[in-house]
């Protein structure tokens, strides 16, 4: 029980803009163990980096969380107060973001925007308590400590990459969001990046939420995948699980096999159609109007996010019952 | 079921080729200006400006009413009118005379709104004679490059280094300046200066798209890509600085006539410069000499200055709220 | 970067020798010549006038006129001023000039450090009632009519409340038993002011170094002494009160234009701290649990300051400009009164002289402009 580090209960955040009110984030609910790595994984504007920044609650102006629990160690995170939350990011859950380069800021050094961090949580006393640490980071992510003193338009945007990681590591964090980490670099630095991020998570025995659009990177580094879709999770489980045995439709199209199911028989198809208006979604399961199982009652109700056996999650009114194995 | 599909305008191939081009573009081109025009009344810095323009065109629009049927000319006329049933001039307001007299006997809202005109056309020359020339000029740069782009950057670095008062006040002492020459040379200023690095920078955004370079292969000659593609999508930033170069063009008159080194027949700042050489400027009890005027010529600059940035709002994304 | 300044001084000293020629050739074009004043007495007789004429040298061709006013520019002549009894022009500028830059010194660098504040805080906290209510007053002080505006502030502070002189430079009574001209104290006065900006702004640097919990402290006592230094200088020369009296008569008109002139910085750092505010790095700075008056300042700010600098330097090329007005209605005797007088009284010599004193002005401006955003911006510095 003391090993879940975090629990996120029935989380819903709706931004409300011009055109009316994005359901972003739906009646979201998983747990994360310590030291488990979780990657989600689904199309753009499905909800995964709106979930990463709810986390953090650095959520803009006109969004706002209608419901829901995030239990950080049992502590809900949704009721703190701006200067309580300012001790829980970074010092707690930290983030590497999306295009890591623009979340450097460009007329400070590298190295000093990560002591910044150290010296505002009051990690540090000294400069050269500082620098040090930073420097000791620095190696850990394979990056020469002499480039603390360097901007950030002087790195490549692999070595961009390690001293956001480095930066995302400073306060020792418990949990850390990583959005698209490997998006805008090209094959190689990616791989390789991967590899090492997976192997800081688990030398250093912290939590990772990965985030992502390609599965392939996905498979690579998580303990379970989370598919989302609409803002939803539809489904949850171990990495194998959901590479092998998809149940729910969505995933099942994602692993682009349709395996035949009990009933008459069905082509080989693609997924039709394209991701819903957040704004207006369609009623019941999202998916429906997608979905080639679907039938009145998921045009009618919402399907319940539940337990199917194992700890392999899935919503779905008709879960995919999958005789042979997909590779 | 099928309700979050996209619909497109016609499912018929066919009955979508027999709409005319020319009405495709209307009704593409009324729709923007409805969104444009949603957007900015939701700011009520541009409204606020709005309203005013309204309001001194409105007042502006009054003053031939009021001269053919209600006011006697050889009396409320701004220039040469006199009131001869007064004894001591400048005077007081009164029912006759709303805002008084000036040191000359004439009727002091009758000039005001006289000058308003003044103001609002010379105003819109210079901003159109800058507008023109930037655009033109911003496109055909930014488009050519090479020595065209050097000579007139040069002469916009020029431009932009000297300070436009002192130079026009040694050219008002040099030459006689009227109120248009002074539109088009405020004009012509503006549109070799600052405004035109400005489009030139917009203009290059605008040549690397791909649908210029799609018309390019399609055949398109150079004066039709700048005309039909790059122009047109420089008319917004454009008209924007058309808005503060009413601005400037108005406060700059102002302060030239306020020295007294323009021959025009009357205006704000005139009106103000007349005060002082009558010696009533420190003369706070004679308020209406010189309050009305300052606040119409500060009114209106600002109320274009206002618009302008409301739709500096508009065209430049970034500083959208959401 | 060596590369780029060289270029932007290439540019700029090219686009100067331009301008003067312009200048020159304008002037040249006018009907008559400036010889027509001198030679307006109509005592000369035809041959007298064309004598006259050939020794000032007024009949040579234009080339060769603009080539030996540019020869004599260099050497430090600009001619002689007709409106001044033929005093040197050179030497009527040297006088007026201080007066101008300092005025607009201090306002601009006033009306910048308080129109960045504001404008930073206005940014930082988007829509409600305050940032419309801001945005209006701003833009109408800054469209307001500076006359009007400069003599309401007059009737008020110096007429009504008697706080401060009606205008012009120095009281003439005080002055009657000053030993040194006005102009030296003056000068020294500008003097003083650039040391202290100078040992506090290195001072500022020095301390950026040092441990977290000592800067703090550092910075403050610092900055205090480094500010006695000056008062206790000119308390002890017997020079204060004159000091202090052309402190009294710079005051109002500073105030007047630092209000007109805060309003455009304000709105221009808002424009600029929001296009900041929407960069990836703040969202960032925020992720790190960092304070909000920390992301504001270090953060937002710190990127969102360039425009503003550069036009906090640029302004200095406007300066005639804003002159010509405020001198006028202050009775301040710096180099806008004096371009307005000349050219009024068609004296061309000290028109020019002034026109070419506003262009070095320019060029200083955009030379510094482009310096200080070198140094401020790492991308170039570093490159």
């Amino acid at each position: 029980m003391n090993n879940i580090l975090l629990d996120v209960q029935d989380l819903t955040m709706h931004y409300s803009t011009r055109g009316g009110s994005v359901a972003a984030v739906e009646h979201v609910s998983f747990s994360l163990k310590k030291g488990e790595s979780l990657g989600l994984v689904g199309e753009s504007g499905c909800g995964k980096t709106s979930i990463a920044t709810t986390l953090l609650r650095l959520l803009p102006d006109n969004a706002k969380i209608l419901s829901g629990r995030i239990l950080l160690d049992g502590a809900d995170i949704v009721t703190l107060n701006n200067d309580e939350m300012r001790k829980v990011r970074w010092e707690r859950i930290s983030m590497v973001f999306q295009a890591a380069m623009n979340s450097l800021n460009p007329i400070h050094r590298v190295g000093d925007q990560i002591i910044e961090a150290l010296e505002v949580h009051d990690s540090v006393k000294t400069n050269r308590e500082a620098k040090d640490r930073v420097a000791s980071f620095f190696r850990l992510v394979g990056l020469d400590p002499k480039l603390m003193e360097r901007y950030p338009h002087e790195y490549s945007g692999g070595m961009r990459q390690r001293a956001v990681i480095a930066m995302a590591l400073a306060c020792h964090p418990d949990l850390i969001i990583a959005d698209e980490p490997t998006t805008a670099l090209d094959v190689i630095v990616q791989d390789n990046l991967l590899r090492e991020m997976s192997a800081l998570q688990k030398q250093l025995g912290m939590s990772m939420i990965y985030i992502s659009h390609d599965i392939a990177v996905i498979a690579e580094v998580s303990d379970r995948i989370g598919v989302m879709y609409a803002g939803s999770l539809v489904e949850l489980a171990s990495a194998y699980e959901v590479f092998h045995h998809p149940r729910h439709p969505y995933t099942c199209g994602l692993m682009s096999a349709f395996p035949s199911i009990v009933g008459p028989k069905r082509p080989l198809v693609t997924l039709p159609g394209e991701p819903p208006n957040l704004v207006k979604p369609p009623s019941g399961c999202r998916f429906h109007p997608r979905c080639l199982y679907a039938t009145d009652i998921c045009s009618q109700k919402i399907p319940e996010f539940r337990d199917l056996g194992g700890g392999h999650y899935a919503a779905c009114f008709h879960p995919v019952e999958v005789k042979n194995a997909v590779s | 079921m099928q309700e979050t599909l996209v619909r497109p305008l016609s499912t018929d191939g066919a009955s979508l080729l027999q709409i005319p081009l020319w009405r495709v573009r209307l009704k593409l081109f009324l729709r923007s200006i409805k969104t444009n025009l949603c957007l900015f009344s939701e700011n009520p810095i541009g409204l606020v400006g709005v309203v005013l323009i309204i309001f001194f065109f409105l007042f502006m629009s009054a003053h031939p009413i009021l001269m053919k049927f209600v006011w006697d000319p050889t009396i409320y006329d701004p220039v040469m009118g006199f009131e001869s049933a007064i004894a001591e001039h400048p005077s007081a307001p009164s029912p006759g005379h709303l805002l008084g007299t000036d040191p000359m006997g004439r009727d002091v809202l009758s000039q005001l709104m006289w000058s308003t005109r003044a103001a609002f056309v010379l105003g819109l020359i210079a901003a159109s004679v800058t507008a023109i020339i930037a655009t033109t000029v911003g496109a055909v740069t930014a488009y050519y490059g090479g020595l065209v782009d050097t000579i007139f950057m040069r002469l916009a670095d020029i431009i932009i280094m000297t300070p436009g008062i002192t130079i026009l006040i040694v050219l008002a002492t040099l030459v006689d300046l009227q109120m248009i020459h002074l539109a088009v040379v405020l004009g012509v200023l503006a549109g070799f200066g600052g405004t035109t690095v400005i489009i030139k920078s917009q203009a290059l955004t605008i040549k690397v798209r791909t649908y210029i370079e799609a018309a390019r292969i399609a055949g398109g000659s150079d004066w039709h890509i700048i005309f039909r593609h790059i122009i047109p999508n420089l008319l917004p930033l454009a008209f924007l600085y058309m808005m503060f170069g009413v601005t400037t063009a108005i406060f700059t008159e102002s302060v030239l006539s306020f020295f007294g080194l323009l021959n025009i027949r009357m205006s704000w700042g005139l009106m103000i410069y007349q005060t002082s050489v009558s010696g009533y400027l420190m003369d706070m009890s004679k308020w209406w000499l010189i309050y009305p005027a300052s606040l119409s010529i500060t009114m209106l600059c600002a109320a274009f200055y206002l618009v302008g940035r409301a739709m500096d709002e508009i065209i430049n994304p970034r500083l959208r709220k959401r | 970067m060596r590369r780029y300044l060289i270029q932007r001084i290439g540019q700029n000293l090219f686009t100067f020798f331009l301008f003067l020629t312009l200048v020159y050739l304008l002037l040249d074009a006018q009907p008559g010549d400036f010889g027509n004043i001198y030679l307006n007495d109509s005592r000369l007789t035809a041959e007298q006038r064309q004598v006259i004429r050939e020794q000032l040298g007024l009949n040579r061709p234009v080339m060769e006129r603009y080539l030996s006013w540019l020869g004599s520019l260099f050497q430090g002549d600009l001619g002689l001023s007709f409106s001044n009894s033929m005093r040197p022009v050179i030497s009527i500028i040297a006088e007026r000039a201080p007066r101008t830059i300092i005025l607009f010194l201090s306002v601009t660098i006033l009306a910048n450090l308080l129109g960045f504040a504001m404008g930073k805080m206005l940014a930082w906290r988007r829509g409600g009632a305050v940032e419309y209510a801001a945005t209006i007053a701003g833009v109408g002080l800054f469209t307001v009519f500076v006359p009007w505006f400069a003599l309401m502030m007059i009737w008020l502070f110096a007429y009504k409340f008697n706080l401060f002189p009606l205008g012009k430079f120095i009281d003439p009574v005080l002055w009657r038993e000053a030993t040194v001209e006005a102009n030296t104290i003056f000068l020294r006065m500008m003097l003083t002011g650039l040391l202290t900006a100078a040992a506090w702004i290195s001072w500022l640097f020095a301390t950026r170094r040092f441990n977290p919990g000592w800067r703090k402290a550092a910075r403050w006592v610092g900055t205090l002494i480094i500010l006695t230094l000056p008062i206790t200088y000119w308390a002890t020369n017997g020079l204060g009160r004159y000091a202090a009296d052309i402190l009294h008569h710079i005051a109002l008109p500073v105030l007047t234009i630092t209000i007109v002139n805060f309003a455009g910085t304000m709105l221009l750092t808002r424009s600029s701290m929001l296009e900041t505010l929407r960069e990836d790095y703040i969202m960032a700075a925020r992720a790190k649990g960092l304070p909000e008056a920390m992301i504001r300042d270090k953060h937002a700010a710190r990127n969102a300051m360039l425009p503003t600098v550069t036009s906090f330097i640029l302004a200095l090329a406007f300066v005639m400009n804003g002159g010509v007005i405020t001198e006028t209605i202050f009775s301040w005797p710096g180099m806008g009164l004096t371009l307005l007088k000349a050219a009024q009284t068609q004296d061309i010599p000290l028109v020019i002289g002034s026109l070419v004193f506003t262009g070095a002005l320019a060029l200083t401006a955009h030379l510094g402009a482009d310096l200080l955003y070198a140094f401020l911006d790492p991308r170039i510095r570093v490159s």
